[in-house]
């Protein structure tokens, strides 16, 4: 029982850390991609501090505030399904419809928020990012259809032990179909720039983060991080292997290596998202669910038929 | 309850070092935010930000001359932000009306309305000079001397008569009330 308790605050505690530096890689990357220095690479944890530390504190009420701990709660629970090499500890019931599912709930949280701070912006933002939430789903469905046909288990767990011994999954080819349109998909759960309809800053003000300022902020930065560290942890993990690893003797040696490889995949599939968004405009709403319907679909279905044959 | 001065220091570091900017362009000097926000004279080295919303923001930019009609804005988004803000006049409009002394529309004090940390004279004033002025309100805000917000709240009343005696009483409801009948007469030009 202790024992559980203290690995929940640890894979929280390091999630917390290794997603204000995520954040910071994004930015810092970014900055370097227009050819400027950027930030120093800790400056989301300022900005936190920073957003913690104010005098003021702005609610529109009970919805308001439970709206934001309800999506720092949905994703620190999506977090603690998902296997972190070996120290996970609810991975034996992650099943992959329960995370998939788990990880879009924050954003029905600061929906409710936002739209219960009745800021007209905030309520445009809101109807944005429920129509890309709706638009990824189809992708979504196709990619978990074609992952459980291929390995015969929805278990999370079981599909990293299986790549263990078959090989990462994206080396085969109807998994690759999938692993692409999972990507293309994750543009948006990031929030990363050809689908960042909903939060589009300069378009609609902020969108639904328009309202929210000092702790209310602080609080959704850190469920940024932790969602960031969640999406690459997810994928890297049904796609790239994850990563269990028995080279050593000691078991601390081993939790270390696990450690440092699933951070590698997870900043590969981060600097994907960066690269894309930094070169890519962005696509109105209405482009974004035709786009998603059409290209993401159709790959993610082929790869779903090829798997099941 | 844990006593909060203690962690002082600590969020002055941080306040100084994560300074978000509402882009809120008030008149020419609006042609000198972006050069400071791009390649050139990158201001995201110190952690400096533009950010689209009032609530958000710590430091507000008053860059350029200031109408009354723009004066009502600005007033509503400084009063919008939680509270430790800074406010940095950037020209010399906003220090004395500058080319529009004798304008009969042009704001001669922007200090008379809102409390201005800090003050960048020049027409219009180079990105450094800019710069410059921002690492001197970091250091304000080190040593705890940038007190605008303090002081908005403290002398409230004076502000508020200064702003009444110029935009006229009850403004803030005029403002708001100002489209209602242009949008019935339109209703009723449809309707017909
Ligand atoms: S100081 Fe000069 S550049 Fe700035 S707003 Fe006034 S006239 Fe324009």
């Amino acid at each position: 029982m202790l024992g559980a308790v203290l690995k929940a605050i640890f894979i929280i505690l390091y999630a917390t850390f290794v997603g204000f530096m995520f954040m910071g890689i994004i930015r810092k990357v970014t900055a370097r991609i227009h050819r400027r220095i950027g930030p120093p690479i800790y400056q989301p944890i300022i900005d936190t501090i920073k957003f913690f530390g104010k005098r003021e504190n702005i609610t529109h009420g009970l919805i308001y505030d439970f709206g934001i701990i309800f999506a720092l709660g949905a994703t620190i629970l999506a977090l603690m399904f998902i296997p972190l090499g070996s120290i996970s500890i609810l991975r034996t019931y992650g099943d992959l419809i329960l995370i998939t599912f788990l990880l879009e709930i924050p954003m029905l949280g600061i929906m409710f928020a936002a739209m219960s701070s009745g800021n007209p912006w905030a309520g445009l933002g809101a109807q944005r990012a429920l129509l890309t939430l709706l638009a990824i789903q189809v992708p979504l469905g196709f990619a978990i259809i074609a992952l459980a046909e291929f390995y015969g288990t929805f278990s999370t767990y079981e599909i990293v032990m299986a790549q263990q011994v078959g090989g990462w999954s994206i080396f085969h080819l109807p998994l690759l179909l999938v692993a692409i349109a999972y990507d293309i998909v994750l543009q948006a759960m990031f929030g990363k720039e050809p689908f960042d309809m909903m939060i589009a800053p300069g378009e609609i003000s902020l969108g639904p983060m328009v309202e929210f300022g000092g702790k209310h902020m602080g609080m959704l930065q850190i469920q940024h991080a932790i969602g960031l560290f969640a999406e690459t942890l997810f994928f890297a993990n049904i796609f790239l292997g994850g990563a269990v690893v028995i080279a050593f003797s000691s078991p601390i040696l081993n939790t270390l290596a696990t450690l440092g490889i699933l951070l590698v995949k997870q900043i590969a599939v981060l600097l994907i998202a960066i690269f894309i968004g930094a070169i890519f405009p962005r696509f109105t709403i209405d482009q974004a669910v035709k786009f998603y319907w059409k290209w993401p679909t159709i790959i993610a279905a082929l790869g779903a038929i090829l798997a099941s044959l | 309850m844990v006593d909060w001065r203690l962690f002082e220091p600590l969020f002055n570091w941080a306040r100084k070092k994560s300074l978000w900017i509402v882009s809120f362009c008030t008149g020419c000097g609006g042609i000198e935010m972006p050069p400071l926000m791009t390649a050139r004279y990158d201001l995201e080295r110190f952690g400096i930000m533009p950010d689209p919303s009032p609530r958000q923001y710590d430091l507000f930019l008053i860059t350029g001359y200031v109408t009354p009609k723009t004066l009502k804005r600005i007033i509503i988004t400084y009063e919008m932000a939680p509270d430790p803000k800074y406010v940095l006049a950037h020209g010399s409009c906003p220090i004395n009306g500058g080319i529009y002394w004798d304008a009969y529309n042009a704001i001669k004090r922007l200090d008379l309305y809102i409390p201005v940390d800090v003050y960048i004279a020049g027409c219009m004033p180079r990105p450094e000079a800019v710069m410059d002025g921002i690492k001197k309100l970091m250091e304000m805000i080190e040593n705890g001397e940038a007190d605008g917000w303090k002081r908005y709240k403290e002398n409230y009343e004076w502000y508020r008569k200064n702003q009444d005696e110029l935009l006229g009483e009850g403004w803030r409801e005029k403002e708001a009330r100002k489209w209602i009948p242009w949008l019935m007469d339109k209703k009723k030009e449809e309707g017909t």
